[in-house]
């Protein structure tokens, strides 16, 4: 009860003056921003050092096996600046992501930003698809357990937890055989034309990368949900004769998003992530396809900005959940939210 | 027409725990005011929701609950809407839990009016704002954009009462409505609550485990116990002749003012006083970067063997005062001495915290909270007394049966986990916690506020026997006036972190020179027939 006590007098006591909760929000927001590009500095540290510790000379790889001569190692050293102290080549590459100019790929001979803007399209309509299909089933699963106690709830339980344990490559080859092989309803290769014809190439993919992330936020949806559900104040609304549907949307599902929020913005580094085991089973040229090559040819430079843009989705996501929050909870924006 | 509600041997099966309700018979007839009485677990909340058809899952029903005529136990879904809707409302116990903390109060107020009533938007605020301003709140416009962490928790159960009023019930159930709240506050909603009730011509069905609240409001009253009904009749009968032995140890236990009871304080003798106070303070600054003082210039002594009551409403100061004589807190300025012996004033090192602790220790308001999970009771204690007596492990762990066994727990439940016990046990085992490292000062903060009143009884008996046979010196935090007539002989009453009036508490009860002070003394409840009397 000390905690309320204390609470209680922090009530402004000239409420209704609209200063106090806005300006705090605009703190907290300034505060996340902060954090986000402080915590992207840090990323970008251990992202470009990281190479300094991986056995393997790039530009040795780059002759592919002949045996160079001294002379043509040093030219192709220094070519792509390798000779120079690592901090100055730190500078230099997180000063050009500033520019748009994410370096030259060892392999492909051109500048990354162009390998990359030919597989970032296919990687993101892949994860888009896919996030659509966790929300979409993930939460439907997830309202359905928690609104039917017993043997729904159970089966429903049980379905996507059994669902979840399936590795995305065994997903991925399941679903290709039963509805690629068998039915020939989906194709089972490629990534199709733009439109519609690449929704259809995806739809297989998106539901492999997916299938674990859907049982995840099922539980998490029907968890949050049940907590929701024992709250006073959901009997309150249903003492006031609301309908049950108006109880769920409006008092149920509405407080227990935050959770789900919170989730869903780590779900989106994990679909990047696995995209490149889904992307490979099924011949999409995407990055995260791109990434597993690179990294086995030694292509730092690509590999360095694959990873600087999953770090970069995880971060916002998660800042963009957090600026949500408090518009989700006024409480959290008054710093006084209490279980 | 039909009886407002009629309960007639309702029973109430719950898989696992058997019968939560047997055989409950009651009636409430239009315009009148019933109690129902009884401590936690006796089934009082069941019962009333009960009459809304608002049942624990899996539960099992027999007999009948009425509304109207309508039985709430077979009514098909869109009756039981009906009913909800028309017929009768609810105020629940903690409107800080009961409304929605991420809607905004207009939200709450209005969305009976635009989902079913069929208002447009701005009739619904219309009839809401009219609604607020009709249960005592002011700038009704500026709540409506609010949210509830914004408002205070009176304000709050005004809030939930016009929510209820809304739809004019003929039925008003309300559940410990004024329990999360302060005296005065209290006060404030008791005086609304039976204002409209009588203004409507309501039948009202009040839940509490306060005799006194009951009788202030109520004329017919029911006892609960175990879920079954021990005990009905007039308020004034029950109260004053009561048959059953429960209804009588209940009426005993409840605490009352008796000035003639008030311990005396120890004789002057110019000791060193146990505990010397001088202009303290504390400030605390707020999320938004204002300045809260908590505790402003507080000044006061108190000899060995002495007993201080603070009183005080939520936000008085009165826990941060407590805490800060455990050094849980640090003071901003001024001066605490224990035996003479001043405290530096920043957070202490681990050794001057355990010199402390030998001399002066804190029992909480929450044994649900205060103790470990994990470590059974006759461990915790015995911990207690290594740490501070030195003594080996079978030393120890003897000693603190003795106290415990002195404190009412048995050899039998030494080895049980806190969960394993009831309120009223955890409460003293946390009392034999602290009086295992032999202090000489005990504070209590709100030790008893969250304890039914038969247990709080106990409690306070158990705590005035060890303050005769230890010499224990006591600082009591309550918000209850009638707790400290009982055990203190010395009064200190905090508003706003100022001390606005201190000395004998016998003195303070019968003739306050304060505002303040007689307005918490006026806010308890009083009963029906007294207040005719006067």
């Amino acid at each position: 009860m000390a905690v309320t006590e204390l609470a209680a007098p922090s009530v402004p006591p000239t409420p209704g003056t609209k200063k106090g909760p806005a300006a705090s929000l605009m703190v907290l927001a300034l505060r996340k921003v902060g954090t986000l590009l402080i915590t992207l500095f840090f990323a970008s540290l251990i992202v470009f050092f990281s190479r300094f510790v991986l056995p393997g000379d790039p530009a040795r790889f780059l002759l592919r096996g002949r045996s160079p001569k001294p002379e043509a190692l040093v030219e192709i050293t220094k070519q792509f600046g390798l000779d120079r102290p690592p901090i100055e080549q730190y500078l230099t590459w997180v000063g050009g992501i500033l520019h748009g100019d994410w370096g030259r790929s060892l392999t492909y001979r051109q500048s990354v930003s162009d390998v990359l803007l030919n597989r970032l399209p296919v990687t993101l309509e892949l994860a888009v698809l896919a996030a659509v299909f966790i929300t979409v089933l993930g939460l439907v699963a997830g309202i359905l357990a928690s609104l039917n106690k017993g043997g729904w709830d159970r089966f429903i339980l049980i379905t996507v937890t059994a669902a979840g344990a399936i590795p995305p490559f065994v997903a991925a080859i399941a679903l290709t055989a039963l509805f690629a092989v068998q039915l020939g309803w989906f194709p089972s290769f490629g990534s199709g034309d733009e439109g519609l014809g690449r929704l259809w190439h995806l739809t297989l993919p998106a539901l492999a990368l997916g299938l674990t992330f859907i049982a995840f936020m099922a539980r998490v949806t029907r968890s949050s949900m049940n907590e929701q559900l024992s709250r006073e104040h959901v009997e309150v609304a249903t003492s006031r004769g609301l309908k049950r549907s108006s109880v769920v949307f409006r008092h149920v599902l509405r407080n227990a998003l935050g959770p789900i929020l919170t989730v869903s913005g780590v779900l989106i580094a994990g679909l990047l992530v696995s995209s490149a085991i889904v992307e490979q089973t099924f011949g999409l040229a995407g990055i995260g396809q791109l990434l597993v090559q690179s990294i086995d040819r030694l292509d730092f430079a690509v590999v360095q900005a694959i990873v600087m843009i999953v770090v970069t989705a995880f971060v916002l996501a998660n800042t963009i959940v957090d600026l949500i929050q408090p518009l989700i909870d006024p409480r959290i924006a008054a710093g006084t939210e209490s279980r | 027409m039909s009886k407002l509600l009629e309960i007639e041997q309702f029973t109430l099966h719950y898989p696992g725990r058997g019968a939560l309700l047997s055989d409950v018979s009651l009636h409430v007839d239009d315009g009148e005011a019933v109690a129902l009485v009884g401590e936690s677990g006796s089934g009082k909340s069941l019962t009333t929701r009960a009459a809304l058809g608002l049942f624990p899952e899996f539960s099992r029903l027999s007999g009948s609950v009425k509304v109207r005529g309508l039985d709430t136990t077979s009514a098909p879904a869109a009756k039981l809407l009906e009913l909800r809707r028309n017929h009768a409302s609810m105020i629940f116990q903690d409107p800080r839990a009961g409304i929605n903390p991420v809607r905004t109060v207009g939200d709450f107020l209005t969305e009976t009016l635009v989902r079913w009533r069929g208002l447009s938007r701005e009739e619904a605020y219309a009839r809401a704002v009219t609604q607020l301003d009709q249960v005592g709140l002011r700038r009704t416009k500026d709540l409506m954009r609010q949210y509830p962490h914004q408002l205070s928790g009176g304000m709050l159960q005004r809030v939930m009462i016009a929510g209820a009023l809304l739809d004019s019930p003929e039925l008003l159930l309300c559940d410990e409505p004024t329990t999360a709240l302060d005296v005065t506050t209290q006060a404030g909603i008791v005086e609304l609550l039976r204002e409209q009730q009588q203004a409507r011509g309501m039948g009202m069905l009040f839940i509490t485990h306060d005799l006194n609240l009951a009788a202030s409001l109520c004329d017919r009253v029911y006892v609960l116990r175990k879920g079954e009904v021990v005990e009905h009749g007039g308020a004034r009968e029950v109260f004053m002749s009561p048959r059953a032995d429960y209804t009588r140890q209940l009426v005993g236990a409840t605490p009352r003012i008796e000035i003639d009871k008030v311990p005396a304080a120890p004789a002057a003798d110019g000791t060193v006083p146990l505990l010397a106070v001088k202009s303290l303070c504390k400030r605390y600054e707020l999320p938004s970067g204002e300045e809260l003082t908590a505790l402003n210039d507080a000044t006061f002594s108190l000899a060995p063997g002495g007993s201080l009551g603070v009183v005080g409403e939520s936000g008085s100061g009165k826990s941060t005062l407590a805490r800060m004589i455990v050094a849980l807190e640090t003071a901003d300025e001024g001066e605490l001495a224990i035996n003479g012996r001043v405290r530096a004033p920043r957070p202490l090192r681990a050794a001057e915290r355990k010199q402390l602790a030998k001399d002066v220790q804190i029992v909480f308001q929450d044994p649900y909270l205060s103790l470990d999970p994990r470590i059974v009771v006759g461990k915790a204690v015995a911990d207690v007394f290594r740490l501070h007596q030195g003594k080996g492990r079978a030393e120890a762990v003897k000693s603190a049966g003795e106290l415990l066994d002195r404190v009412g727990i048995g050899p039998e439940r030494f080895d049980a986990k806190p969960r394993a016990l009831s309120g009223g046990q955890r409460q003293r085992v946390a009392i034999a916690k602290a009086l295992a490292a032999r202090p000489k000062l005990l504070v209590l903060d709100e030790a008893t506020s969250a304890l039914d009143v038969s247990v709080q009884a106990q409690v306070l008996e158990l705590v005035e026997e060890l303050r005769e046979q230890l010499g224990l010196t006591l600082l009591f935090v309550t918000h209850d006036l009638a707790v400290v007539s009982r055990l203190c002989a010395e009064l200190l009453v905090l508003q706003h972190g100022r001390i606005v009036e201190q000395g004998s508490t016998s003195k303070i009860l019968s003739a306050p020179t304060n505002d303040y002070t007689r307005t918490l003394i006026d806010s308890r409840p009083r009963a029906l027939w007294e207040e005719q009397l006067a």
